[in-house]
């Protein structure tokens, strides 16, 4: 990695030991009691893909000790597709042509009121980089009235300043999510093109100026498949690892988004099998027992079905990657909004949603496995009171 | 009748059960009934009004005879625990409380400071208070000082299975209460539970244990006997432990022999 990597940071002392150990230090990182960057570097090498059965049974035990027989759900809103970045990868970038679109206050309203209906209680509200149309006061007010309707309230938006991140938290905000994509300064530097995303440093240190802020929560990831998936795990791992000694108080959770088609025809760089997605997930519980760990609706539904509680505890389901959508009318034969065609979703999504199945068949799938859906896990009082400290 | 008494009330049952982890709410009920359990805890974070299959309170309040103690889960210090205690008493009608403050949402150990405090302002209040707790001695004391009616000391962290790994301070905690101790996480197996009930533990607390097991129902009738067999050693009068054999005739008989002085 060039120099632009911090030292706290750099995966490459391990990439060897992640290229080349053998079946025993496979065996070893599985038995190892308190297991760090060491046994992550192991867990993802080409043995342990060998061993990728044993992986998924550990962890598989872990997250059910640590979670129980339980999946969280979420439901991601996008406010607004406006961008001024140049990421080469994503539905949303600025060179691309197409309608843009924002929604407007009581549209937000109609869109939050709906999904309240659909059961969620935890919401996750996305846009695209600051622009006049979605800026801090756009979304603090969307936050606001979200935070009157879900018990939790988190954002995956631009990176904002500590002050701001403060007025989210006053706002309700209980959590945000900040991808670094990658942690190669290189790649990243490619993949985005311009704006202000360009700036590697200030998106590494984000997620630490949101929970100094008072926020709650951070989700991080890398957009795997942009770099060297094995060098951006274990960077990715060591940023968790920063984060959890620094704001020891704070909740870390982890998305495992692999690159799938969108606007622009992007090919990734690199090929994320799904066995190799698996060892990561699976890598990661067992050397992070109680990390919450996160899969959307970017993955087909064959995979979320047979993840779903080995690895991984939180899931979104019925998402659209398109500015609203829920509240237009289309229902299934139950009366509930129904999910968007792949077809919608492709044309005019920030993403490809690969599992489209309605909250009640997802449900279905989950409780045949004997994991229980839990909508609510939070109660807003703990909110409330952060609001008016 | 032996029978553990917190604050005004009695139970026949020493075995207390946890509601979270289940992978349904009728797998659930089920366990609580064959665990004999006559009270159980549930948290305020998983009372969902608005839809009723998402709901645990609902259900547990189908269940006769049954008392709930509501938990503070998800609070990251006194003041909101104490919120969520006064919500929580509303939404379910009963005063029992489980004070649970874990500022860390990943380990969920629990912060002696903050408990205390929001044992101190939630006893005063009229709650029955029943402190998630560090297996600190002292800290026991300060708690019974502002009125809990138990201390629930961890065996081991939350979910871990690694059963009664505190055992040593356990015993100095309970030798020196006054309220009953509870041993609250960490159980992994009925002869955890055991354990934990003769060395003189009041009662103890499972949800791991009994939700993922294989056959929750069955795990939940297991340590019910469990807790039975170990409360019934405790008064029977368990043999003392001991690194030497102890030999039929005392090497000290000679003692007794003509000649000694």
């Amino acid at each position: 990695m060039s120099a632009l990597t911090p030292d706290w940071l750099n995966p490459d002392p391990w990439l060897t030991r992640a290229q080349n150990t053998g079946t025993r230090a496979v065996r070893q990182a599985l038995a190892t009691e308190c297991p760090g960057i060491a046994e992550l570097a192991a867990l993802l090498s080409p043995a342990a893909g060998e061993a990728l059965d044993r992986l998924a049974t550990r962890a598989q035990f872990l997250t059910r000790r640590q979670f129980g027989r339980t999946i969280t759900l979420y439901v991601p809103l996008y406010l607004s597709d406006f961008c001024k970045n140049g990421c080469v990868y994503c539905g949303f970038a600025a060179d691309r042509r197409q309608p843009r679109r924002r929604l407007e206050h009581d549209d937000i309203i109609a869109e939050m009121d709906t999904l309240k209906v659909m059961g969620f209680e935890e919401i996750l509200l996305l846009t695209g980089e600051r622009t006049p149309q979605a800026d801090f006061d756009y979304i603090r007010a969307a936050v606001a009235l979200a935070a009157e309707r879900f018990d939790l309230v988190t954002v995956e938006v631009f990176p904002m300043t500590r002050e701001e991140y403060h007025g989210l938290t006053e706002a309700g905000c209980t959590g945000m999510t900040m991808y670094q994509e990658t942690y190669d300064p290189a790649v990243y530097e490619r993949m985005h093109r311009w704006g202000p995303k360009r700036d590697y440093q200030y998106r590494l240190e984000t997620p630490a100026r949101a929970l100094a802020a008072g926020l709650r929560t951070a989700g991080l990831g890398a957009l795997l498949g942009l770099a060297d998936p094995v060098r951006d795990a274990l960077a990715l791992f060591q940023h968790v690892q920063t984060l959890r000694k620094q704001y020891w108080r704070s909740g870390i959770s982890v998305s495992f988004p692999r690159i799938r088609p969108q606007l622009g025809g992007f090919t990734p760089p690199f090929l994320v099998s799904d066995r190799f997605l698996v060892q990561v997930i699976c890598a990661f519980r067992i050397c992070m027992p109680d990390l919450p760990l996160t899969l959307s609706t970017r993955e087909p539904a064959w995979f979320r079905d047979g993840i779903a509680g080995v690895g991984i505890n939180k899931m979104s389901i019925a998402s659209r990657t398109t500015v609203g959508g829920y509240h237009d009318g289309s229902t299934t034969d139950d009366g509930l909004p129904a999910c968007p065609s792949s077809a919608r979703e492709l044309g005019q999504g920030q993403f490809k949603v690969s599992d489209n199945r309605s909250i009640e068949n997802f449900c279905a799938m989950l409780k045949s496995k004997d994991l229980e859906p839990v909508f609510k896990n939070w109660d807003a009082v703990y909110r409330d009171i952060a609001q008016s400290a | 009748m032996d029978s553990l008494t917190l604050g005004q009330h009695t139970f026949t049952s020493r075995l207390i059960l946890g509601t979270g982890k289940f992978s349904d709410a009728e797998t659930m009920l089920k366990a609580i009934q064959a665990s004999g359990a006559q009270l159980v805890t549930v948290a305020l974070r998983r009372f969902n009004r608005e839809r009723p299959s998402d709901d645990l309170l609902g259900p547990l309040l189908t269940i006769k005879g049954l008392t709930l103690m509501p938990n503070t889960s998800g609070a990251c210090n006194a003041q909101e625990a104490v919120k969520a205690a006064r919500i929580a008493r509303e939404l379910s009608g009963s005063k029992f409380i489980k004070v649970e403050i874990h500022p860390n949402p990943h380990h969920l150990m629990p912060d002696a400071i903050e408990t205390l405090e929001a044992t101190r302002i939630l006893a005063a209040e009229g709650f029955v208070v029943m402190p998630y707790m560090p297996a600190d001695p002292v800290l026991a004391k300060r708690l019974e000082d502002v009125g809990c009616a138990s201390v629930m000391p961890l065996g081991s962290g939350i979910g871990t299975g690694h059963g009664l790994a505190t055992a040593d301070l356990l015993k100095i905690i309970i030798r020196d209460s006054r309220v009953p101790v509870i041993v609250d996480a960490g159980l992994r197996s009925p002869a955890d539970a055991a354990l934990a009930m003769e060395i003189g533990c009041d009662a103890v607390l499972v949800n791991s244990a009994i939700a993922i097991a294989g056959d929750p129902v069955a795990m939940a009738a297991a340590f019910a006997l469990a807790v039975q067999a170990g409360h019934s050693a405790r008064l029977a009068g368990i043999m003392s432990q001991s690194e030497e054999a102890v030999p039929t005739s005392p090497l000290t008989s000679f003692l007794s022999n003509a000649g000694s002085t």
